[in-house]
């Protein structure tokens, strides 16, 4: 259902929402825009989040080894481009994972559609920020108006509120298309094909990457973690496919090489999770390079001309 | 309200018998029943220390039973253990029922799940076994060999022998042509990845199809069921898609055999 | 609420924001920080898990006959203010030592140091000493301050790196990712190290030189810069003095006579020195590479030499980055927990201290300091009784630790307060729980000078608390001065007793630091020093003449060891090998040694090996790499399972007493 809000009735949309879920939001911290625990709908920024959301499904650093039922949670101010890595990775770990899939279904995103390009993020060559997969979407198409795409599962928040009009629907629909031309497009449909094992680019960024880990930690999609025990406890920890013990075993490390690990990230993303989930795992948010100290690209490895090197 | 099961947790095992089999190899018997096929893998634990992913070396039948390398910070204290977690099994098993000639060749510690495949088939099928390890040391269940010359054609090859070995000594590839009508089997493969590459080299020379070959590969599965990422092989992850490939399946992935 | 804080690992000094306990957050990096910009390392993302450690001190205890028992914080201040009283009275105050520490902050430093003095001894020292004196005293000596003189941000402006003593990647993650950043775009980077560290592979210049010959490689590229006359005059004219005596001496060093001391070809010689002092502005980066030395302070010098002859100094984008290994080195350094340094860099016996009389309302010692390995060292000998130490662990990671263990054992009493139970920590008398950095308020100093702020986000866990409360309270209870309210009231003193830190409020150092000198000439701070004149007035030249290093190889001890970090883990390890991801991917020590010393030793890869010096012995997993040249070995100082100190003797430079950790002869055999 589509439905249209102003301000005001936006505040009680967070009324109604918030007695019966734990309510989170962006929130501005010097100028960070972060997840925080919130108690009114004022303290919602609604800006570029520091890392994305993945943190409410899956723990940077949590004890597996006891399962307890999760709190209901909204989370308010989710970029489009984070919200969509949820449903790119619930294809390879929802249903699988009990922690995560207990908090997917305990949890409402609410996201927040961008109506100007930022700066950096290619998000219109994955589709573009309006989502055709989302719980509660809303778009700020004009100063006190709101677009809110609510699926039906939320209707009974919605009680009360008018549904939008054809008008107001074209309006949005417009303002994304026009979204999705103002951005520069880069041509990820067939990446996959046209990537190369041996391009000299692995190299080159094996050169510079000091494996930090930032494109893995503040990815919407990286889902892998490391699971390690301490004292009664077994920690699941995030981890990152740029290091070496990612892949080492007893026997040895497939992935010895820096350059091998950082091909496996980019073949992940645009090649072996199209094949086997048929889709990129990748949103357009850029923040791998935005986040990545020695500048390392991903829309080069997009771009990248593979057949002249 | 559903109860979650969570997947995570392991079943705390009593481990009824130990057996050294040479200085850094231990089997040991779980206080449970088998419920899985051969080639398929459980991750078991000691809280405090982590996990491991090790195949299981029993048949259905049996209790569960696994044959351990002490090599890594888990696998070298499991031997001293009265009770490990328990959790699995993971992965699929050898297609040992699709096919009625098998010729199975494993590489030093490779050699459990082919072991559980033995006891399996319980000679109802021809099953030929190539097994070799580095020196006769190395050899593990030496005490049942007999027995499974009963179930199968076993050639057991080392690559050094010793003063008391009066077997075969060379690689196991030496010893495939000696497998009486090749072409028509099915190869089930487990060790270390160069056995592998030459083996399949070999077996392909031989006339086997590639999609008759299967390959038992190893990687760090941390969770066992396709969530925590580390296992991949191109777009398969060992733990979920394997650890039994289809060579034919596999045979374009460069990662194969590292 | 998400708070921000400084990561307490290295001397970058990146800003995090830290979210509350409960939170399903994790640490960023501040994306507003001029150090940072929202950028981390590896240890920044995954290293703070210790503060969170089951493992942390939760109470008081006291060593009673090796059992350690729980006391309450009344007693242990009684017990610590009453026999630190009690041996001043039967053996006087230069008996007792106080060592802080450099992950402290400037305000627990501060007071560290001022209970020292108060209490009547200069013997007061921290790991300053095993990095950055050198950098202290010969910086100060030279140019007179001896500190980082340019900003991070400053890089930008940078068109030659010249990276000599310092792996900046691993030791330095952001600096390093900064300075590859700029190279990126084209700018010259000339490295000087015996290991192909990262940053070698990008270089224009790799000059692979012999540890230890330092002076011989700065001198030889100054006869370059002299001999075609490359040096800036207008600057050496107006700027500097003693550049005939400095002349006479580099002229010497022709770099195909030095080539025979160092191992570099001339080319190379010729090559970096023309890029260095042409390519303009040029800026020096060095760590322990340079300070770990026998000639640590005259490394130091000749460094600066370098940058004065060639007009590198007060510059946008020019400069010396002496890189501060400890997140707060430069600050407790400032704070003057040195033996021969009051706040502010005043020496303890020029005529300056006064102030310090003054403003602690107390007479002040006459007598000169220990040093951090002179205080073990005379504890041996019997005349240091006791010793108050604060968050080090020097039994890992000090030199010849077989002396420091026979100093502690001989102690009277020993106080040691930190996080956790340390190897050293297991050894005292009485062990204060503190909170960690995520617990408490107070600022940190980074390696650009930048005053920067930390908050309590969390709770200590137990009893454990602040250091500066500990230090408060002991202070107090021995009638050293009156309670201090809190952190402030402490920086507030600060302020007073260093004109450089006089104009920072909390209000304006957060939440973006500021750095000194930030006073009523330079309100907002000073991101360039000695733009216009250096506090010597004029920039002095030293001429520093090469002598060998401390030890050499011969026929038993055929190689040359030196020790360091790697990039995962941190100093003795109490931090990151609490942190499950950087103890998976560095879990063991090793030695790195180069596959043609590996053969011809038999050694293969991951094989254990007996490492042998002449003061001691150890066993370790070797790794064959060729990132070191044949010759040379390296071991990380990290691991207490094979502690490289064992193998490290107490040879010190004679001016700032830093042991040479750089350059131990070894053998290594399988």
């Amino acid at each position: 259902m589509i439905y249209s809000l102003n301000a005001e009735e936006m505040a009680q949309l967070y009324e109604r929402i918030s007695k019966e879920f734990e309510t989170y939001g962006t929130v501005d911290i010097q100028g960070d825009i972060t997840f925080s625990r919130i108690e009114s709908y004022d303290e919602l920024r609604i800006g570029r989040s520091d890392k994305p959301p993945k943190e409410f499904l899956i723990g940077r650093n949590e004890n597996v080894l006891v399962f307890t039922e999760p709190n209901k949670k909204a989370v308010f101010g989710v970029m489009s481009c984070d919200l969509k890595g949820f449903y790119i990775m619930d294809k390879q770990i929802y249903g699988k994972d009990p922690f995560y899939t207990a908090r997917r279904d305990n949890t409402v995103f609410i996201n927040y559609v961008c109506t100007e390009p930022c700066e950096t993020g290619f998000c219109s060559s994955f589709g573009g920020p309006l989502l055709n997969d989302y719980q509660i979407q809303v778009i700020n198409y004009e100063n006190d108006k709101y677009l809110i795409y609510a699926d039906d599962a939320y209707k009974s928040f919605f009680e009360g509120f008018k549904q939008a009009s054809k008008e107001e629907i074209s309006k949005v629909e417009k303002l994304m298309h026009n979204f999705n031309m103002k951005q520069k497009k880069h041509e990820v449909e067939g990446i996959e094909n046209r990537i190369k094992w041996n391009s000299k680019l692995w190299d080159e960024y094996a050169k510079i990457c000091i494996q930090c880990g930032a494109c893995n930690y503040s990815c919407p999609t990286c889902y892998c973690f490391d699971l390690n025990d301490v004292g009664e406890e077994r920690f699941r920890e995030w981890d990152s496919c740029i290091l070496a013990g990612f892949t080492k075993t007893s026997a040895g490390n497939p992935r010895e090489s820096l350059a091998s690990r950082l091909r496996q990230r980019f073949y992940h993303k645009f090649v072996y999770y199209k094949k086997s989930k048929g889709e990129y795992l990748c949103t357009g948010c850029n923040r791998c390079t935005d986040d990545c100290p020695v500048d390392i690209e991903i829309k080069e490895v997009i771009d990248h001309d593979y057949n002249n090197e | 309200m559903t109860t979650i099961m969570n997947s995570f947790k392991p079943h705390e095992k009593r481990i009824a018998r130990k057996i050294k089999e040479t200085t850094d190899i231990f089997t040991i018997e779980i206080d449970m029943e088998s419920n899985s096929y051969p080639g398929q893998f459980y991750e078991l634990s000691i809280l405090g220390i982590g996990e491991a992913p090790i195949s299981a070396a029993s048949s259905s039948s049996e209790k569960l039973k696994f044959t351990i390398r002490s090599i890594g910070h888990v696998t070298s204290k499991i031997f001293e253990q009265d009770v490990i977690g328990v959790r699995g099994p993971y992965g699929n098993y050898w297609p040992f029922k699709e096919y009625d000639r098998i010729l199975a060749i494993a590489g030093g510690i490779g050699i459990p799940p082919i072991r559980a495949l033995i006891h399996e088939l319980e000679g109802k099928k021809d099953l030929w076994v190539i097994y070799g390890a580095r020196t006769p040391s190395d050899l593990v269940y030496k005490y049942e060999f007999d027995q499974w010359r009963n179930k199968a054609n076993l050639i057991l090859t080392v690559d050094r022998g010793d003063e008391s070995w009066n077997g075969k000594v060379g690689l196991v590839t030496k010893y495939i042509p000696e497998i009486p009508d090749l072409k028509n089997m099915a190869a089930f493969l487990i060790g270390p990845p160069i056995m592998m590459e030459n083996s399949v080299k070999d077996l392909l020379k031989y006339g086997l199809q590639p999609e008759n070959i299967f390959l038992s590969l190893e990687r760090r599965m941390e969770c066992g069921f396709g969530v925590c990422g580390h296992c991949n092989v191109g777009h398969f992850y060992v733990c979920e898609d394997g650890p039994i490939f289809r060579y034919s399946e596999v045979s374009n992935l460069p990662e194969l055999f590292l | 609420m998400a708070q921000i804080s400084v990561c307490p690992y290295c001397g970058t000094g990146c800003q995090i924001v830290v979210p509350e306990k409960d939170e399903p957050f994790s640490v960023s990096g501040y994306k507003g920080s001029p150090v940072n910009n929202g950028k981390l390392c590896i240890k920044g993302y995954t290293g703070l898990n210790y503060s969170f450690s089951k493992e942390r001190l939760t109470y008081p205890l006291f060593n009673e006959n090796g059992n350690f028992i729980r006391i309450s914080w009344e007693d242990a201040i009684e017990l610590a203010a009453n026999k630190l009283l009690k041996i001043r009275e039967e053996f006087g105050p230069d008996s007792v030592a106080f060592q802080s520490s450099a992950k402290c902050t400037n305000e627990e430093n501060y007071l560290m140091q001022k209970m020292a003095r108060v209490f009547g001894t200069n013997n007061i020292d921290h790991c300053a000493r095993s990095c950055h004196s050198p950098t202290a005293l010969g910086l100060i000596n030279t140019l007179g301050t001896g500190a980082a003189t340019g900003s991070i941000k400053s890089l930008e402006g940078t068109n030659t790196f010249f990276i000599i003593g310092s792996n900046t990647t691993e030791q330095h993650p952001i600096i390093g990712s900064k300075i590859i950043s700029e190279v990126k775009k084209g700018k010259k980077l000339i490295v000087a190290d015996p290991r192909k560290i990262k940053l070698a592979e990008l270089a224009d210049i790799h000059m692979q030189f012999r540890p230890g010959t330092d002076v011989a490689l700065l001198n030889s590229l100054m006869f370059v810069i002299v001999k075609e006359k490359l040096y800036d005059k207008e600057f050496i004219d107006s700027r500097t003095e003693g550049f005939n005596e400095l002349r006479e001496e580099v002229i010497k060093y022709d770099p195909i006579i030095t080539s025979e001391i160092t191992g570099v070809e001339p080319e190379l010689v010729y090559e970096a020195a023309r890029t260095y002092a042409t390519n303009r502005p040029s800026a020096i980066f060095y760590a322990m590479g340079i300070t770990q030395h026998i000639h640590g302070t005259e490394n130091v010098m000749n460094v600066s030499n370098l940058a004065l002859i060639t007009g590198n100094l007060g510059k946008y984008g020019s400069g010396i980055f002496p890189l501060r290994g400890q997140n707060n080195v430069q600050g407790s350094s400032d704070m003057g927990a040195l033996a021969e340094f009051y706040p502010g860099y005043i020496r303890w016996d020029s005529d300056k201290i006064e102030k310090f009389a003054k403003l602690w309302n107390s007479t002040l010692p006459k007598k000169k300091g220990l040093t951090l390995s002179e205080m073990f060292d005379k504890a041996a000998d019997g005349e240091i009784k006791a010793i108050y130490l604060m968050g080090e662990n020097p039994l890992i990671t000090e030199a010849n630790i077989a002396r420091v263990e026979e100093g502690i054992d001989n102690l009277e009493f020993f106080i040691v307060q930190d996080i956790f139970m340390t190897l050293t920590a297991a050894k005292a008398d009485l062990v204060l729980p503190a909170a960690s950095s995520l617990e408490k308020e107070g600022t940190f100093t980074n390696t650009e000078r930048r005053i920067q702020r930390i908050f309590p986000i969390y709770k200590p866990p137990g009893e454990a608390k602040p250091d500066w409360w500990i230090i408060n309270k002991i202070g107090s209870r021995m009638n050293l001065w009156k309670e201090y309210s809190g952190p402030e009231e402490i920086f507030n003193e600060i302020r007073e007793a260093i004109y450089n830190y006089s104009g920072a409020t909390y209000e304006n150092i957060y939440p973006v630091g500021k750095q000194w000198p930030i006073n009523k000439e330079n309100p907002d701070g000073t991101e360039i020093l000695h733009t216009r004149s250096f506090p010597l007035g004029k920039g002095k030249l030293v001429p520093i003449k090469f002598n060998p290093p401390s030890e050499s190889v011969d026929g038993e001890y055929d190689l040359i060891m030196t020790t360091g970090r790697n990039y995962f883990h941190w100093h003795s390890g109490t931090m990151t090998r609490l942190s499950q991801i950087l103890e998976r991917e560095a879990p063991e020590p090793y030695i790195e040694i180069n596959s043609e010393d590996a053969y011809e030793r038999k050694i293969r890869n991951g094989q254990l090996v007996n490492v042998k010096s002449r003061h001691g012995e150890i066993r370790i997993r070797a790794k064959v790499t060729n990132l070191v040249p044949k010759g040379i070995v390296f071991i990380p100082f990290h691991y207490k399972e094979s502690r490289v100190n064992l193998l490290v003797g107490e040879n010190l430079d004679p001016i700032s007493k830093i042991p040479e950790f750089k350059v131990v002869a070894v053998k290594v055999m399988p």
